[in-house]
């Protein structure tokens, strides 16, 4: 399993914050590229992180774009002096918890059967969606907030002070869910790993 | 799994993180259809530059009322204070009379005293 970089560190990550908050000003000011250009930048990364909240790809997109639509209109509240990726991760979270909430518990029960499912493995890519399938489901029985911060942290690379701001919870929360996630996360693909 | 299992833990788990990439990694890697469905939409969306200037004038025109009914508030006021104070020899015929009574009486009532 490939193991792609996460957030830049230091100065590189410095040049692209202050290179986002002007794209998000020239934004502000009505100017349609730049936000098309930030739509670029986090596309995958507020899908992914709506994906954690919501199993459905759908409706994980949907989430997506309405936090994209909505930072559009709340761009003034942006603060430029701070990075635009945790503002922006922030809206995506409450927007993919509020779908969560809205969400009828029909399809969650369907989820049982991907993590008791075993069954026979026919080869690697196969096999690939299958444990895939299953940290999704393991990831959906998760509390949201529990599940977007384990993903923020272990997935998107953000601090637990970040994740702090963006969820509205003490950083030691932010600890406690990225421990309680990763325990039950962890387990999940050991036993997978074991099975190999 | 790498890093120990505690909630002091303050580094990410690269195998656990990229386990979850792959698991949340939508299947149309490039993401295109996604990006012109955000922007397609965002050109419907009002323009933030408009809405802003929306809000101020609702934020102007609010403004302006409370002002002008500052302002004539305090210009009453003033104007009441600004009447003179008149006495007149005899006040019931000032009252009684039909036509306002002549400023030069008045004041002659004043200096009389």
């Amino acid at each position: 399993m490939a193991i792609e970089p996460q957030r830049p560190d230091g100065a590189a990550r410095n040049a692209r914050d202050e290179a986002e908050a002007g794209l998000a000003v020239r934004a502000r000011a009505g100017d349609r590229a730049a936000f098309g250009e930030l739509v670029e930048r986090y596309a995958e990364q507020a899908r992914r992180v709506a994906r954690a909240v919501l199993q459905d790809p759908d409706d994980a997109d949907d989430a997506a774009q309405d936090a994209f639509l909505a930072a559009l209109v709340k761009l003034h509240q942006y603060d430029a002096q701070r990075p635009f990726g945790p503002w922006l991760m922030r809206i995506v979270a409450n927007a993919a918890t509020d779908r969560r909430r809205r969400r009828t518990v029909r399809r969650a029960e369907s989820l049982e059967e991907g993590l008791v499912a075993g069954g026979p493995r026919p080869d690697v890519v196969a096999e690939r969606e299958a444990l895939n399938g299953r940290l999704r489901a393991a990831l959906a029985q998760l509390p949201p907030r529990r599940s977007l911060a384990v993903t923020l942290f272990d997935v998107e690379g953000y601090s637990h002070a970040e994740i702090a701001e963006m969820l509205g919870i003490p950083e030691g929360t932010v600890r406690s869910e990225v421990f309680h996630a990763r325990r039950r996360l962890r387990t999940l693909l050991a036993d997978w790993r074991r099975d190999e | 799994m790498t890093a120990p299992l505690t909630p002091f833990d303050h580094r990410p788990d690269p195998v656990l993180g990229a386990a979850l990439r792959d698991a949340l990694q939508p299947r149309d890697r490039e993401g295109a259809a996604f990006r012109a469905r955000v922007l397609a939409a965002a050109a419907q969306a009002p323009d933030p530059v408009v809405d802003v200037l929306a809000r101020w004038s609702r934020l102007g025109i609010a403004a302006a009322i409370v002002a002008a009914l500052a302002a004539g508030a305090l210009v009453g006021r003033t104007g009441r204070a600004a009447e003179p104070a008149v006495a007149v020899s005899d006040p019931g015929a000032v009252i009684a009379g039909v036509q306002a009574p002549d400023a030069n009486i008045l004041f002659a009532g004043y200096a009389e005293r």
